[in-house]
């Protein structure tokens, strides 16, 4: 009995280990195999199909490369790249931001400089899109798009309604506020439940203005600048004095990320900040003939001078780069991968599912016309930095609060300036 | 004839599993933390030895001491809430002084039956600014903007999450009593009504005494799980608006897993246990001090 155990448990040992090594001996034989780690999200059936149209587009040009996928989404996706990374067991390839958000391998030697092969074909990308993503001019990852953190959605059709036009300055916009209320409206729809929203859509796009790229990369480094200065004090203003004002979504600080999106698809709200990227929601959300009414704007101009005048805030956006580990035919198949998924062929297929890509093709002719739209705003907008694009991650654990804490009236924007400045001088990566 | 040596080896073989197991799962990550809290550590290199410097930067930081002071409140609410209130609902049950005692038996139990994540997401939804009770309220006040400033306030915050963490917890102590009560003697109980003990006398004198080791039981669950309560919290409100309805596992989370402060991280894992330990340390002492006054 106690012999038959010991057998029965030495055979289950011996088949596990054979079974798990045979899969991958099995791909091996047929040429490149590559482990590549993706951030899907795979309840959303829409991109599911065009995903796989995708991957068909891969397996029938590249027949010799198999790519095995393993996905995850939201922060579980970084949890497990973190993880892989400690562990030294990156994938092959794996999806990457330009900026800190997947600060913690690309700063850390475990991805390939891709910057040689970039180089290649840099001239067929968005400008913004082949810039540098590391200090010393690396690459980590080929973005796929090119994203405006800050558009200012405005329902014409409302404006019409209540006799107002788009507004030219802050105070214009802040003296609509009431006609807008009266009516039952929310002025400006927004939420910032999670205290990135903020920064990322409002923030950035007023530090552009008050400041600049060259403030902010000065107020970065501490070379002759901080995040006390009037640059970043000022933009801080602008938000108290709306908030002040009451002319945010009511609740803005307690409301889940997609409720401002829903107010302004359903006609409540006259203005809406967000992302771009809000566009293929606003497409489906909203009626067909939305295009005629939904324009693309732009923050209103400041009470103080501009650096920036009429700017966004504009990110290259996300792609695969590849374990630094990899050489020869693994890294060149690897290579294949990545401009397939960010260049003209896969952009072509994703393209069909209303995505702008940061690779220069002709869109089709059956986008929607709200996309045009957004095609039309990223090439006639000057764009500067965002914030938590260019800042430790950490430091946004400092600043979100801090802004939600002034919008509640308990901080002024020079305290909130104060707090962030002592966080990032202490130790902010960028500062040394 | 087995001898002495076969007893020790079969011992060893028997339970060498299990402790290897058991200092796999628990001992070993616990150890590591308690040495990685002393560290600063990004995932990657050597951990550089800070000594207590994690444990300073934690005390000296308002929102590790704010969290500190919501998970208090949690375990106030679970143990002065949660125990009694739970018990009160399962001796009502027990004692039959109300009609359809199964029915809420089962009506308590249910929402222990819902994932947390579910839960929270209920309670979200109906208050929320976008909520059917905030839109209740915006139509009989006829105040399109109104919000419950609750939610906005750093002090008070916390207190709708404690009215859920009260009501979705009860029932699992009114189950645990529940089936405790059944051991209680109903020949004891009908002695006491012949000797014309009223219903408070049979509660107070009769019952309790018998469930002082339950209720102390309960009391370790609660004070355990309030302190490293994280799921329910996490998905209602982040710890948001501005850190107000934060408690310390999120912190724990958000520094080590979003901010990849695995020494920091550790330092504050290692808190939650200490402060698990002491409270209850402290529990068993009270408890020590009934059981002797009982007996």
């Amino acid at each position: 009995m106690k012999n038959g155990l010991i057998i029965l448990l030495g055979l289950i040992m011996i088949a596990g280990t054979a079974f798990a090594g045979g899969q991958g001996e099995a791909a091996e034989a047929d040429g490149v195999t590559l482990e590549v780690y993706h951030y899907r999200d795979l309840t959303d059936s829409i991109s599911t199909a065009n995903w796989e149209e995708l991957i068909a587009g891969w397996e029938a040009a590249y027949p010799d490369v198999t790519l095995e996928f393993e996905y995850l989404f939201n922060e579980p996706y970084h949890d497990k790249l973190q993880s892989m990374a400690v562990a030294g067991q990156l994938p092959d390839a794996m999806f990457l931001w330009p900026g800190k958000r997947t600060g913690y391998v690309t700063g850390s030697g475990l991805i390939k400089d891709i910057s040689d092969r970039v180089g290649q074909v840099a001239d067929q990308f968005a400008p913004a899109a082949v810039a540098p993503q590391g200090p010393n001019g690396e690459m980590w990852e080929l973005p796929e798009q090119v994203t405006a953190t800050h558009v200012m959605f405005t329902n014409t059709e409302l404006l019409d309604e209540l006799g107002l036009e788009y507004p030219d300055t802050l105070e214009e916009l802040i003296a609509q506020g009431p006609t807008i209320r009266a009516a039952g409206y929310i002025p400006v729809a927004m939420d910032n439940k999670d205290g990135w929203q903020m920064q990322s859509t409002l923030l950035s796009a007023l530090v552009a203005r008050t400041g600049g790229k060259e403030w902010l990369d000065a107020a970065r480094t501490g070379d002759g600048a901080s995040f006390t200065d009037p640059e970043f004090v000022g933009a801080l203003q602008v938000i108290q004095a709306l908030s002040e004002n009451d002319m945010f979504s009511p609740g803005i600080n307690q409301a889940d990320y997609g409720e401002a999106l829903n107010a302004f698809a359903t006609g409540e709200a006259v203005y809406f900040v967000d992302g771009g990227w809000r566009t293929n929601e606003l497409v489906k959300l909203m009626p067909e003939d939305a295009y005629t009414y939904v324009e693309y704007n732009v923050f209103p101009a400041l009470p103080t001078d501009e650096v920036m005048p009429g700017s966004s805030a504009i990110i290259a956006g996300t792609g695969f780069g590849m374990n630094a580990e990899l050489e020869g035919e693994k890294a060149d198949a690897a290579w294949d991968w990545i401009y397939y998924f960010a260049g003209p062929e896969g952009s072509a297929i994703k393209a069909t599912q209303g995505w702008l890509p940061a690779v220069k093709i002709d869109l089709p002719d059956d986008i929607p016309p709200m996309l045009s739209q957004l095609a039309l705003f990223l090439n006639n907008t000057p764009g500067g930095y965002v914030i938590d694009g260019v800042m430790d991650a950490e430091g946004m654990g400092v600043l979100h609060p801090a802004i939600q804490e002034m919008m509640f009236g308990n901080k002024t924007p020079q305290q909130v300036a104060e707090e962030y400045e002592q966080w990032v001088a202490s130790n902010d990566s960028s500062r040394g | 004839m087995t001898t002495k040596q076969d007893k020790r080896l079969s011992y060893v073989v028997l339970t060498l599993p299990s402790i290897l197991i058991y200092a796999a799962v628990i001992i070993f990550p616990v150890m590591f933390s308690l040495v990685l809290g002393f560290t600063e550590w990004g995932g990657y290199g050597a951990p550089v030895w800070n000594g207590l410097k994690n444990y300073s930067r934690m005390f000296a930081d308002q929102i590790f001491l704010h969290g500190l002071r919501n998970n208090l409140l949690i375990v106030a609410v679970s143990v002065f809430g949660q125990i009694p209130f739970g018990f009160l609902l399962a001796y009502i049950i027990y004692r039959r002084l109300v009609k359809g005692g199964r029915l809420f038996e089962t009506m308590i139990f249910l929402p222990i039956t819902v994932s947390a994540v579910v839960v929270a997401k209920l309670w979200n939804q109906m208050f929320s600014p976008s909520g059917m009770v905030t839109g209740l309220i915006r139509i009989i006040r006829d105040d399109p903007r109104f919000v419950l400033q609750i939610f906005e306030n750093r002090d008070f915050a916390i207190m709708p999450i404690l009215g859920v963490i009260l009501w979705y917890y009860t029932g699992i102590y009114m189950v645990i009593f529940l089936a405790n009560l059944q051991r209680v003697s109903p020949s004891v109980i009908e002695a006491a009504i012949i000797d014309g003990a009223k219903e408070h006398q049979i509660l107070f004198r009769v019952v309790l005494p018998q469930m002082v080791n339950i209720v102390f039981t309960t009391a370790v669950f609660a004070i355990a799980g309030s302190l490293k309560s994280f799921d329910l919290i996490f998905t209602m409100t982040g710890g948001g608006p501005a850190n107000y309805t934060t408690v310390i596992a999120i912190y724990m989370y958000l520094n080590t897993f979003r901010y990849y402060n695995y020494g920091f991280g550790s330092a504050i894992s290692i808190m939650i246990v200490a402060l698990s330990l002491g409270l209850i340390t402290l529990i068993r002492s009270v408890f020590r001090r009934f059981e002797e006054r009982y007996e």
